[in-house]
Order: structure tokens, then sequence, then C-alpha cells
């Protein structure tokens, strides 16, 4: 799947095209100035000159960049879908696909699952979101209850969420492969492409302690080699659905492909929130000195149970 | 007030460090229990927003310390709450789901302003696409 996901033929690539003809006209440039520099009789300034324009040359061939974003590439945004507004998770239909259409886990991971539900029932639930990490993929699309915005800019699509911190999906649209060698991360590298009005991703490099949740006490660690693509698109005017196709080799005995669904919301009052996920764990105080401190709370099996400033 | 409260053993001296986002099912969502008391601190915080309550026991001596958690922030202003909602000083009435092992807090069902006898309910809102 992963070499699926190549150059399109959206801006972006017009984009790219538009690079390599950049490119080919600094040489021409170079080339020309070369000739200058054996004729003219200011030698050593001509060759700084020359220097220069090398430089640049040789840093586009081995490292690309992002090229500034011309007003073509902002008007192509226009064609684009409207994703604008806030996007909340319809938690109903998370529960509803919970029951209804698990993932299909091999025998080693399913006992594990079954004992987890087994301790959720009993009140001792699996900590599956801890110590402030980021929910992460593609867990984050699966089971938050938090809301998230998404943002288009040239190249680009920008996943921004409400909650633990640091939720933060970039995926890259301006035609570019996966890195050979990514490190991985909560989020993964994610490329995607546009196809009509249906955003494409593919995200690889995730970390191997990225959970694959069902809930936020029932999950395990995909360990390693888990792949994700995602079919973003509207379902209805304002309800956003992520058709996704999960492979996790290690817990999975085949592909799992599931379906979320979230709905827009416009009032400003709802907008996106700041959620530093660290935050919980303290109380506002006061110390000797009058500063408005954080004062950490005290927890008992993962609940606050009193602060230690009184 | 619920005398039974009084019996649950705090375990505050067992007290671990921070664990942040969780699951509420340590909460046992068969109980419930109502409990009035005066506020100290509405912390206003991601992941959970908690209500650090003082709860006078009946038989006299000092107050004790209690949290009710719920949700975030951000899902609880879409059902209608804000930061100013509920305020240091004022009376309330909690109704909550307690933790199963005794210790001092619940997962919050309901809080009453005892003052104006607003309620205020956690629920999420509408899941429905909306302009107000």
């Amino acid at each position: 799947m992963r070499g699926s996901i190549a150059a399109s033929r959206s801006a972006s690539s017009e984009g790219a095209l538009l690079k390599r003809l950049a490119t080919y006209l600094e040489l021409t440039v170079l080339f020309g100035y070369m000739r200058i520099c054996t004729t003219r009789t200011a030698f050593v300034a001509a060759m700084a000159l020359c220097g220069s324009f090398a430089a640049v040359a040789m840093a586009d061939d081995k490292d690309p960049i992002n090229p500034p974003p011309t007003m073509r590439d902002w008007q192509a945004l226009a064609k684009l879908p409207d994703w604008s507004g806030v996007w909340t998770p319809v938690i109903s239909d998370q529960h509803a696909q919970e029951k209804t259409n698990a993932p299909p886990w091999n025998a080693q991971t399913a006992k594990q699952i079954t004992h987890m539900y087994a301790e959720e029932e009993a009140g001792r639930p699996f900590p599956v979101i801890d110590h402030c990490f980021p929910t992460g993929m593609p867990s984050w699309m699966l089971i938050t209850h938090n809301a998230f915005e998404i943002l288009f800019t040239p190249g680009r699509v920008t996943i921004l969420g409400e909650g633990d911190g640091n939720r933060l999906r970039r995926i890259y649209t301006d035609g570019r492969p996966h890195p050979a060698d990514p490190d991985p991360s909560f989020h993964g590298h994610s490329i995607g492409r546009w196809e009509k009005d249906t955003l494409v991703v593919d995200t690889v490099a995730l970390l191997p302690q990225a959970y694959l949740a069902v809930n936020e006490a029932v999950g395990v660690p995909n360990n390693g080699d888990m792949h994700i693509v995602e079919r973003l698109h509207l379902q209805g005017p304002d309800t956003l659905a992520d058709d996704l196709e999960i492979t996790a080799g290690k817990l999975l005995f085949k592909s799992w492909r599931t379906t979320r669904k979230y709905f827009r919301q416009r009032a400003q009052k709802y907008d996106i929130a700041e959620g530093v996920c660290a935050q919980g764990s303290f109380t506002e105080a006061v110390d000797k000195n009058g500063n408005a401190i954080f004062a950490p709370v005290k927890f008992h099996n993962g609940v606050p149970v009193g602060s230690e400033s009184k | 007030m619920n005398r039974a409260v009084f019996v649950m053993t705090a375990m505050l001296g067992a007290a671990s460090a921070a664990s942040a986002h969780h699951s509420f099912a340590m909460y046992e969502p068969t109980k419930t229990l109502t409990f009035k008391g005066t506020v100290k601190t509405f912390q206003w915080t991601n992941p959970h927003v908690i209500l650090w309550v003082l709860v006078q026991p009946e038989e006299g001596g000092a107050g004790q310390e209690w949290s009710f958690e719920t949700t975030s922030p951000g899902v609880l202003t879409r059902a209608g709450w804000t930061r100013q909602s509920i305020k240091p000083g004022d009376r309330v009435s909690v109704t909550f789901s307690p933790l199963r092992d005794g210790s001092h807090g619940g997962g919050l069902n309901s809080v009453t302003l005892l003052d104006t006898g607003q309620t205020l309910v956690p629920k999420f809102g509408k899941e429905e696409p909306g302009l107000k």
C-alpha cells in the first residue's frame, strides 16, 4: 500500500514540476555565469557568485526543501471540500462499533483483550492512555471523546486535537514519499492524496508502544510494523467519516476495516480548547510569596484523592 | 448526608504519582451517593475536570476533602458548562458514583448549586451538527 501513495495529479505535483523547472533555470543561469567567469576580469567576485549558485543547486538535489507556496497553491485549496469547523466524535457510534466490529485479534492478543474487558468490568481499568502520552494513532481516531479541527495549507493537511496536550497530525499532500527510515512517533509519518473529495492517508513509522485500542481501558501496543490507510470524506453536509484499514501483523490475523464518524459544530464557543494533560495532575494553589502556582495532586490508583498542599 | 461514607477508609497514605487520563471504570456505576458540602476548588483542567468539595461530617470535626471527577473542559463546554459555573465557596449537593476502594473520590453524575437551585449535568452535547 505504501507504493500506492505516489505523486498525485494535484496542485502539489504541479508544484514539483515547477520546482524541477526552477532547478533547470538555475543551472542554465549557473552555466551562463561560469562562461562569464572565464571571460571577465572580476574573477574573484564572479567565482563567489558561481559558488553560491552551485551550493543552491546541490542542496536542491540532495536535500528536498519545502518551497514557498505560490498564489496558485493557495488558490488550489479553495477547490477542496469544506472541512472547517469543530469535529466531535460520535461517541454512541464508537460504542456501537466496539460491540459489532471488533478487530480480528490473533489468539495471543485476544487473551489479553479478554482479560482487559474482565478487569474493566471489575472496576480495575487498564490505563491505555497514561502518563499524559498522546493517544497516538490509530487510537486517536478510534476512541477519543474530544474534538479536533482540520487545517488545509499548501502541501499539507493538519489535524489539531483537543486533549492529551499534544494531539497533532501532519499529513503531507505535496507528493512526497515516506522517508526511507523515518523516526517512529506516536502519530507516525503520514502522506496523503486527494481522490476527488476524499483524502487518502497512508501512515507508517508508528512507535511500537502506540496502542491499538477499542476503548480507554482495552487496547494493546502495536509492537511494530503497523500500517494505517484512511479515507476521510464527508458523509453528509456536517458528518465526516474516516474509513480506516489497519494492518498490524503482531496483533491481527488480517487487516481490520472500521469507520468512525464525527459531527461538525460551528459555534465559536465550541472552538478547540487548549488541552495540557499534565495540568490535570496539579491543582491551583498559592505559595508563601503569594504567587499563583500549581501544586501536585495526590493520586491513588490513578484517581485524584487529595492535594499535597493545604 | 449519607453516614455510610464516613466509615470509608481514606487511602491517602498509598497515594502515588499522577496517572492522568483514564477510563472511569474504577467508579462503581451501580452505586449513587449524594453529599452536600462547600466547594474548595473547581479545577477546570484537562484531561479531566475535578470538583474539590469539603464535606462536613455530621458528627462534627474538620471537613473532609473529596474529589469528584468528570470529563474535559471541551466536552463540558459543549454541554453548557463554563469554568465559572462553579466557584470556591459555593454550597453544593453532589451526586456521584463512588470509588470502589472507598477512597474519598467519585465520578460526578450531577451537581446542584444550593443557593440558586441550578443543576449541572456533565453529559455530552447532542451528537448532531449545530450552529449554536
